[in-house]
C-alpha cells in the first residue's frame, strides 16, 4: 500500500457543494478494497491557465489517498470517465 | 547573458538558491514558489538565470510541468 495524491478537476457548471458528495462516491472503490482516505481538500472554483474543453475555470479538489496501485489506477480511470471532470493527475509524492 | 562569468572578484557569488533552504519536496500544486522559475512568457528559467543545483533545477522543471498539465501553470505562449 502506498500513498497516493489525486488532483481533479471539476466542470465549473457543477455545483460547488456537490462535488464533497460525488467524489466520496467516487473514493468508494479505495474504501471497499481496504485503502483509506486521508483527506479531500476542495480548492474550489480557480481559473484554468488555459483552456480546457472550452472551459475557462474549473472546481479543483486534491485527495489523499493510501492504496494498492490497481485501486488507484482505478479510481483514475473511473474518475476519466466522468463528464463532469476535467482532468486529474495521480502522483505519488513521497517518488519525488 | 553579460553577466556569464563576471570576474572572480568574489562579488556575486550565487545569486538566489532559494530552494536550497526549506523546500525538500517541490510541489506542483505550489504555484506561487513556481512562478519564481518561469518568465512572464512561461518559460522554466535557465540554470544560470535560478541559480540551482541541478538536482534542485529538475525538481523544479518537473514540477512546473506537472502544474502546466493540470493549468495551474500556462504553457509558454507566442513563438
Amino acid at each position: 500500500m502506498r500513498r497516493y495524491e489525486v488532483m481533479v478537476i471539476l466542470d465549473p457548471e457543477s455545483e460547488e457543494r456537490t462535488v464533497q458528495p460525488s467524489l466520496e462516491q467516487y473514493l468508494g472503490v479505495v474504501r471497499e478494497s481496504g485503502g483509506s482516505v486521508e483527506k479531500v481538500d476542495i480548492w474550489g472554483r480557480r481559473k484554468l491557465s488555459y483552456e480546457i474543453g472550452k472551459k475557462s475555470e474549473g472546481i479543483y479538489a486534491v485527495l489523499d489517498v493510501t492504496c494498492e496501485a490497481d485501486t488507484v489506477a482505478e479510481l483514475d480511470r473511473q474518475l476519466g470517465l466522468s463528464e463532469s471532470v476535467l482532468r486529474t493527475k495521480v502522483v505519488r509524492p513521497e517518488a519525488h | 547573458m553579460a553577466t556569464r562569468k563576471p570576474p572572480p572578484s568574489g562579488r556575486r557569488k550565487r545569486p538566489k538558491p532559494l530552494l536550497a533552504a526549506e523546500v525538500t519536496y517541490v510541489d506542483y500544486k505550489d504555484v506561487k514558489l513556481l512562478k519564481a522559475f518561469v518568465s512572464e512568457r512561461g518559460k522554466i528559467r535557465s540554470r544560470r538565470v535560478t541559480g540551482l543545483t541541478p538536482e534542485q533545477q529538475r525538481a523544479v522543471a518537473k514540477a512546473i510541468k506537472n502544474a502546466r498539465e493540470m493549468a495551474l501553470l500556462p504553457y509558454p505562449s507566442g513563438r
